[in-house]
C-alpha cells in the first residue's frame, strides 16, 4: 500500500490536536500524504537542479514549498546535514537531535571565526586539447601515450594507421617553474626560499613533465660546477625531492641521474675552498644512493651490483685519492650492513695496512692528507661497526656471565664521552651518538688541537700491525684492552664448544665472533662501542 | 436484433472505454436474447464468441487480471524469437504503467503497488525518472491532477514494429484471448507497421514516441516553415567581405559601414512598419552581397542562406564593431585536431551557494548568482594583470567597488531578494541581466554596479534569463511554465510563450535572433517565432529533463543536454535528433558552440568538460544511413577537472574556451 502507514497520519494528527481521527480518514490520507511529498520533493529537485547541486538541501525544500506557497519548514536551514538518530528499540523510527541551547551560552561564546570570502581562481584546463599536469588539474595517471589517438584513427578509418609523433607539450607555468628552481638552484643566495622550493618539488604533483629537464640540468650543472661545493649540494638537494615526489615517475631517468650522483660521492675533488665541507656532501650522496638503491633495487636488479662494482673500484684503487675513497666507503655503508661486510670487510686488512702510513701524523707531513687519512679510518671504523653491531643484535641475549665486564665496557665509553663532547661542538655535527664516537675516532688524528686521544691514536696503529696471531702478545700497558682480549680468546672457546654442542645455525653467529675477533685485531678498541654490552660480555 | 447488428455492437464495445458498463449491457442484452425467440442460436453456434462474451463477464473488475496477463505477455514476449524480442519488448512498457494505471483508476491501491513493484525492473533502466513520479500515483484523482499521468492517459503511443512482430504479437493476443491486454494495446497503442525485416534494437531513440495525440500535435507544428540561417549582413560575413578586400583601400569599408549604419537607423526608426523601400534597399544589398559571395566562392564552402531580421535590432557603435571584427579576424580555427585552450575560473569558498556561473563574451568578466541572493562580477582582466601599468588607470577610477576592507577584488550586486538562478552578459558586458527565486529579472550596469531595471512579470521563480545575440533584447523562462521576450527599455514582457507543461528550465536565442529555444522539465525543447509568439517546432526525445541549450553559429544545428548527462544533437529544419552524445554520466550544465561550430564543448557535474566532434557527426549521419553502422561515440576530449562541477562554459570570439564552476569537496 502507501509508504506512509496509517499510523503515521494518526500520530501526526494527534500532534496537532485532532484526536479524533477515525482510521478511515487516515487510511484515506495515507496515499494522499504520500504524493504530496513526491510532489514536493519532485519540485525541491528541480530546485536542486537550478541551484546547480547533485545533492538536496533543506533549503531546497524550502524552496519547493515556497513555489506552493506554504510555510518553510524552520529550524533546518544550518546549511550542514541533518543527523537522524534511531529511536532505540523502534528500528524504522528516527529523530533529529535538537538540544536546547542556553542563550547565555551563545551570548557568551566567542565570535566564530569569519568564513572566508568567495574567490576565483584561474587556471588552464587544457591547452590546445592538452591538459597540463599542473596541480590545479586532476592528476593524470600515467602519461598519456598516443594510444587514444591511435585507437580513434583506427575506428575511422581501419587501414590506416597513423602514428602522430608524440609531441611533448611544455606548458608556460612548467617552463617558468623550471627557470624559477633552476635559479634558486644556481643563485645560492636565498637559502629559506630554495628549502622551500625543495618542498615544492617533493610535493607537487604536477611535475613530471619536468623531470627530463630536470635530470638533464643536474647531469650538466654537476659536470660544470664539480669546484662549487655549493651548488653541487643543492643539486643533490633537488635530486632527493625529485626522488621523494610520490607523484614523480623518475625510474625512466635513473640512468641519467646516477652517474652526477656517483660523481658527487666519489669524485676526487668537490668544491676548491678549503673550507668546503665535502665530506658532508658524501656523506648526504651516500644516503641519497642508498635510497635509490632502496627504491629502484627491485625493479633495476642491476643497478645494486654496478653501483658496488664501482664504489669497490674505487676503494680499492689505492691511487683514488682518500677522498674518493671516503665517499666509496661511505656509499657502501649506506647499502647496508651486509654490503659492507661482503665488501668492505673482506678487504678490511689490506686496505688498512694501506691506510696506515697516510695516519701517522708524524710520518705525514702533508697535515690536509693526514686528515682525510683519518676521516677515512673513522668512516670504515664506522662501517665495520655499525656492521658488527648489526651482526651482534641477532644474538639472543644470554645471561651475562659476570657483571664486571659491561661496567668496564661502559666504563671505556663514558671515558671518551667528554672527549667526544668536544669534538661534536668542534665540527658542529649533529649525529647520532654511533655516529659521534666515530667522528671523535675518525678525526682523532686530525689537526684538530686534540692531545686528550693523541697517545691511543699514535700507540694503535703499530699494535695492529705487528699483531699478527696473538691478541694477548701486543698489549703494550694497555691493561684493559689486554683484559678484554683475554675475554674475548674466552668467548671464543665457549662459542666453539657452544658449536659443537649446537649445530650448523650457529655457524653464522661463529662467523660474527669470528669477524669480531679480526675487526678488534685491527682495530683494538675502538670497535667496542659498537657492542652492545650483553654482546661484548659474551664475546670478550 | 440480426447477427451484423451484435457484431457491431461488440466491435463498439471493444472500442469504448468505459468497459465494464459496457460488458453488463451486453449482459444484459444476451439474456434478453435468450429469453427472446429469435437468433439466439447465433451465439450458441459461435462458441468462440461467447466465450470472448463469457470471458468479459466473469472476470470483470477482478484486478488480478491484470498481472496475470502481463506476466503472460512478458513472459512471452521475453521466450519470443530474438529477432523480433525487441520489437514486442517495446510494447511492454505502455502496456505496463496503462495497467498500473487502470488499477489505480479503479481504485485497487494495493494491487497496482503490487503489480508495480514486480515489473518496474523490467523498465528501470531507460523509464527510471517516469516510473518515479507515477509511483506516487496512488489514488484516481492523482491520476487527473498529475498532468504527466493525464497526458499519458490521453494520448497514444507511436510504436514502429515490422509486420512479423505485429502479426505474432496480434496472433498471440487471439489465440490466448487476453483480451484486457489486446484492450490496452489498442487502446493506448498506435502501430506503426512497416514491411520488411525489424530494425536493429540500437536505434530505439524515435522507434518508441510517447504522446500520441500531443505527437500528433508536435508533428502539426514541425511542419511549419523556419528560416535558420544567419542574418543577411552579418557580422562574419562582414568579415568575409573585409578578409577578401583587405588589399581594397579603408576607404571603401567605411563607406560601406556607413552605410550600414544609415541603414540600421532607418530600421529602427521605423520599427514594426517595414516600408517597402526599405525592403528595396535590403533586397539591393542582399543581392549586392550574394554577388560579393559568389565572387569569393573559392573561400566560402556553402553559403548558409541569410534571412532578415524580424526583430528591431539595435545598432552596434562602430568601435565595438571593430573590436568584435578585430576577434573574429584573430580566431583560432578549431577542428577534431586542433583543440581549443580552456580557461578554468574556480570559485573557491562559495560554501556551496553558487547557484550559477557567467563568463561574459570575452572572458574578462565573470559573474556568480549565489543562494544568499547576491550576485558578485569579477573582473578577470584586473585580477590577473592587476600589477600592470596598462590598466592601472582603468582599475583607479573602478576603485570605489573595492569595499570597506579594501580586500574585495569582486563587485557585490545586490537588490534580489531570493536565490539566484541565472545570470547573464550582454554582448558587450556592459550589462548583467539576473534572475532569481523572488520572481524578478534585474537589469545591473558593470559601469555603475547598480541596479538599473527590475522587470517583474514572472509568477514564480524565473529559472533562466538569457541577453540576445545582439542585445537589447532578452528571454527569460519560469516556472510558471511560460518563457518570455523582454526589451530592456520596456518593464513588460514583449511577448510570453506559453505551450511547456511543465516549468520552462532553459532558454537560448537562435544566432540570427527571430527565434529562441527552450528546454523544458517536460522533457521537450521547442523553437518559438519570437515575432509571432508561436511554436514552430517540438524537439521530442530527452528522458529528462533538459538543462543546458546551445545554438550553432550557422543556426543550423541545436545541442541539448539532460539530468541524465545527454545530450542531442537536432536539425532544426526537420525537428530530428542528429545524434544523442553519450558520454556524462550526470547532469550536463552547460554546453558551447566553438566560433566556427565545428566543436561543441560540454560542461557537467561530473566534474568534466568534455569536447565534441560535430562537425563529423552532421557528416556521417549520410554515411550511417548508407552503412547502418551507428558510431555516436564521437567525444574527442575529456578534460578531467579537480572535483569542481562545470556550471558555465562559453567560446570567446577568438575561441578560447572559458569554463567556470564552483570547487567541492568531494563526498568521501
Amino acid at each position: 500500500m502507501s509508504i506512509v502507514p496509517k499510523e503515521t497520519i494518526e500520530v501526526i494528527a494527534q500532534s496537532i490536536g485532532i484526536t479524533n481521527l477515525s482510521p478511515e480518514a487516515a487510511l484515506m490520507l495515507a496515499p494522499d500524504v504520500e504524493y504530496r511529498v513526491r510532489e514536493i520533493m519532485q519540485e525541491a529537485i528541480k530546485c536542486m537542479r537550478h541551484s546547480k547541486r547533485t545533492t538536496l538541501t533543506a533549503s531546497d525544500v524550502d524552496g519547493a514549498l515556497n513555489l506552493r506557497n506554504l510555510e518553510p519548514i524552520y529550524g533546518f536551514g544550518s546549511g550542514g546535514p541533518i543527523r537522524f538518530r534511531k529511536a532505540i528499540g523502534h528500528p524504522d523510527l528516527f529523530y533529529t537531535d535538537d538540544r536546547e541551547v542556553d542563550f547565555k551560552d551563545v551570548i557568551e561564546a566567542p565570535l566564530p571565526k569569519a568564513p572566508l570570502d568567495t574567490e576565483i581562481v584561474c587556471h588552464w584546463l587544457a591547452i590546445e586539447g592538452v591538459q597540463p599536469a599542473i596541480p590545479e588539474n586532476a592528476p593524470l595517471e600515467v602519461i598519456r601515450a598516443p594510444a587514444e589517438n591511435q585507437i580513434y584513427q583506427q575506428k575511422d578509418g581501419p587501414l590506416i594507421d597513423i602514428r602522430l609523433p608524440v609531441k611533448h607539450v611544455l606548458s608556460k607555468e612548467l617552463q617558468l617553474y623550471f627557470q624559477k628552481i633552476a635559479e634558486l638552484t644556481l643563485s645560492k643566495s636565498n637559502p629559506s626560499l630554495f628549502k622551500e622550493a625543495l618542498v615544492s618539488l617533493a610535493s607537487d604533483s604536477g611535475l613530471h613533465p619536468l623531470v627530463p629537464y630536470f635530470t638533464n640540468f643536474i647531469a650538466d650543472e654537476v659536470s660544470r660546477g664539480l669546484n662549487d661545493f655549493l651548488l653541487l649540494f643543492n643539486l643533490m638537494h633537488v635530486v632527493r625531492s625529485l626522488l621523494q615526489n610520490p607523484h614523480i615517475h623518475i625510474e625512466p631517468y635513473l640512468h641519467q641521474l646516477m652517474p652526477s650522483v656517483v660523481t658527487c660521492l666519489v669524485s676526487r675533488k668537490l668544491g676548491n675552498r678549503f673550507a668546503d665541507n665535502h665530506w658532508d656532501l658524501r656523506d648526504f650522496t651516500a644516503n641519497l644512493v642508498a635510497l635509490i638503491c632502496k627504491r629502484f633495487g627491485n625493479t633495476y636488479i642491476t643497478l645494486q651490483s654496478r653501483l658496488t662494482k664501482t664504489l669497490v673500484n674505487a676503494l680499492l684503487d689505492p691511487k683514488k685519492a682518500l677522498t674518493q675513497h671516503y665517499g666509496a666507503i661511505q656509499g657502501l655503508a649506506a647499502l647496508g650492513h651486509n654490503v659492507v661486510r661482503l665488501l668492505v670487510l673482506s678487504n678490511l686488512e689490506p686496505y688498512l695496512s694501506l691506510l696506515e702510513p697516510e695516519l701517522d701524523a708524524e710520518k705525514q707531513k702533508n697535515q690536509m692528507k693526514s686528515y682525510e687519512a683519518w676521516r677515512v679510518y673513522g668512516a670504515i671504523l664506522r662501517a665495520a661497526g655499525l656492521c658488527i653491531h648489526d651482526r651482534l643484535k641477532i644474538f639472543p641475549t644470554l645471561p651475562s656471565p659476570s657483571p664486571s665486564f659491561p661496567s668496564k665496557g661502559k666504563g671505556k665509553v663514558i671515558s671518551t664521552e667528554p672527549n667526544k663532547r668536544k669534538l661534536g661542538v668542534d665540527s658542529s655535527e649533529n649525529r647520532s651518538p654511533h655516529k659521534r664516537l666515530i667522528a671523535t675516532d675518525g678525526s682523532d688524528g686530525g689537526p684538530s688541537p686534540m692531545q686528550v686521544d693523541r697517545p691511543t691514536g699514535d700507540a694503535n696503529p703499530p699494535q695492529n700491525s705487528v699483531r699478527p696471531s696473538s691478541s694477548e702478545q701486543a698489549s703494550d700497558g694497555n691493561a684493559p684492552e689486554s683484559r678484554n682480549a683475554k675475554e674475548k680468546d674466552g668467548s671464543k672457546g665457549r662459542a666453539i664448544t657452544r658449536k659443537a654442542i649446537l649445530d650448523q645455525i650457529w655457524k653464522d653467529d661463529l662467523d660474527s665472533g669470528r669477524l669480531l675477533v679480526k675487526l678488534h685485531q685491527l682495530y683494538g678498541d675502538r670497535i667496542l662501542p659498537f657492542i652492545p654490552s650483553t654482546e661484548m660480555s659474551l664475546f670478550l | 436484433m440480426d447477427p451484423e447488428q451484435v457484431d457491431e455492437f461488440v466491435m463498439g464495445y471493444l472500442k469504448k472505454k468505459g468497459f465494464n458498463n459496457a460488458a453488463k449491457q451486453l449482459q444484459e442484452a444476451l439474456h434478453h436474447n435468450n429469453g427472446g425467440t429469435f437468433n439466439s442460436t447465433d451465439y450458441h453456434n459461435d462458441p468462440e464468441l461467447t466465450k470472448l462474451i463469457r470471458s468479459f463477464s466473469q472476470s470483470e473488475n477482478d484486478p488480478t487480471r491484470y498481472r496475470d496477463g502481463y506476466s503472460k505477455l512478458r513472459s512471452w514476449a521475453y521466450n519470443s524469437l530474438d529477432l523480433y524480442k525487441h520489437e514486442l519488448l517495446r510494447v511492454m512498457y505502455p502496456v505496463f504503467i496503462h495497467c498500473y494505471m487502470d488499477l489505480v483508476g479503479k481504485g485497487h491501491t494495493q494491487e497496482a503497488r503490487a503489480f508495480f513493484n514486480s515489473f518496474r525492473k523490467d523498465h528501470e533502466m531507460i523509464h527510471l525518472r517516469d516510473l518515479q513520479k507515477l509511483e506516487g500515483v496512488l489514488v484516481p484523482s492523482h491520476l487527473e491532477e498529475m498532468e504527466f499521468a493525464r497526458s499519458l492517459r490521453q494520448s497514444k503511443v507511436n510504436i514502429k514494429i515490422c509486420q512479423y512482430s505485429y502479426d505474432l504479437l496480434l496472433q498471440y493476443l487471439h489465440r490466448t484471448e487476453s483480451t484486457l491486454m489486446l484492450g490496452i494495446i489498442n487502446e493506448h497503442i498506435n502501430f506503426q507497421v512497416y514491411s520488411g525485416q525489424p530494425n536493429s534494437s540500437s536505434d530505439d531513440i524515435d522507434a518508441v514516441t510517447i504522446v500520441g495525440s500531443f505527437q500528433e500535435t508536435a508533428d502539426h507544428i514541425n511542419q511549419k516553415e523556419i528560416q535558420w540561417g544567419l542574418l543577411e549582413d552579418s557580422l562574419e560575413d562582414r568579415l568575409e567581405k573585409t578578409g577578401s578586400l583587405l588589399s581594397d583601400s579603408e576607404k571603401g569599408q567605411g563607406e560601406s559601414k556607413d552605410g550600414d549604419v544609415d541603414d540600421s537607423k532607418k530600421r529602427s526608426n521605423e520599427i514594426g512598419k517595414q516600408g517597402s523601400s526599405l525592403k528595396k534597399l535590403k533586397k539591393d544589398k542582399a543581392g549586392n552581397a550574394t554577388a560579393k559571395v559568389a565572387r569569393q566562392e573559392t573561400s566560402i564552402v556553402s553559403p548558409a542562406p541569410r534571412v532578415k531580421p524580424e526583430l528591431a535590432l539595435p545598432v552596434m557603435s562602430t568601435d565595438v564593431e571593430e573590436s568584435i571584427l578585430e576577434d573574429l579576424r584573430n580566431r583560432v580555427q578549431l577542428s577534431s585536431v586542433a583543440m581549443p585552450s580552456v580557461s578554468f575560473y574556480t570559485f573557491v569558498n562559495t560554501h556551496n551557494g553558487l547557484n550559477c556561473a557567467s563568463i561574459s563574451h570575452d572572458g574578462s568578466l565573470v559573474a556568480g548568482g549565489f543562494s544568499d541572493s547576491s550576485i558578485k562580477v569579477w573582473d578577470m582582466a584586473k585580477i590577473g594583470q592587476a600589477g600592470s601599468g596598462a590598466l592601472q588607470g582603468e582599475s583607479d577610477t573602478n576603485d570605489q567597488n573595492v569595499g570597506p576592507n579594501g580586500r574585495r577584488n569582486y563587485t557585490l550586486l545586490l537588490g534580489h531578494s531570493g536565490p539566484v538562478y541565472s545570470a547573464t552578459f550582454s554582448p558587450p558586458g556592459d550589462f548583467v541581466l539576473s534572475s532569481s527565486a523572488d520572481t524578478t529579472i534585474r537589469l545591473w550596469s558593470t559601469q555603475l554596479n547598480a541596479n538599473l531595471v527590475c522587470y517583474k512579470g514572472h509568477n514564480y521563480p524565473v529559472w533562466d534569463v538569457q541577453f540576445s545575440p545582439f542585445g537589447h533584447y532578452f528571454a527569460s523562462c519560469s516556472h510558471d511554465r511560460t518563457a518570455r521576450i523582454w526589451s530592456m527599455d520596456r518593464v513588460q514582457p514583449l511577448r510570453i510563450m506559453a505551450g511547456h507543461l511543465s516549468d520552462v528550465d532553459c532558454v537560448q536565442w537562435h544566432p540570427n535572433c527571430n527565434y529562441i529555444a527552450t528546454g523544458s522539465s517536460d522533457k521537450t525543447v521547442r523553437l518559438w517565432d519570437v515575432q509571432t509568439g508561436e511554436c514552430v517546432r517540438i524537439f521530442i526525445g530527452h528522458r529528462s529533463m533538459v538543462l543546458s541549450l546551445a545554438m550553432s553559429p550557422d543556426g543550423r544545428y541545436m545541442a541539448s543536454g539532460d539530468e541524465d548527462g545527454t545530450i542531442m544533437m537536432w536539425d532544426l529544419s526537420t525537428a530530428r535528433c542528429i545524434t544523442p552524445l553519450m558520454g556524462h554520466n550526470s547532469c550536463v550544465w552547460s554546453l558551447s558552440y566553438s566560433g566556427e561550430g565545428s566543436l561543441l564543448a560540454s560542461g557537467s557535474a561530473d566534474c568534466t568538460v568534455k569536447l565534441w566532434d560535430v562537425t563529423s557527426s552532421t557528416k556521417l549521419t549520410k554515411a550511417e544511413e548508407k552503412n547502418g553502422n551507428t558510431n555516436r561515440l564521437r567525444s574527442l576530449r575529456t578534460f578531467p577537472t579537480k572535483s569542481t562541477p562545470v556550471h558555465a562554459l562559453r567560446f570567446s570570439r577568438r575561441n578560447l574556451l572559458f569554463a567556470a564552476g564552483a570547487l567541492s569537496k568531494p563526498a568521501s
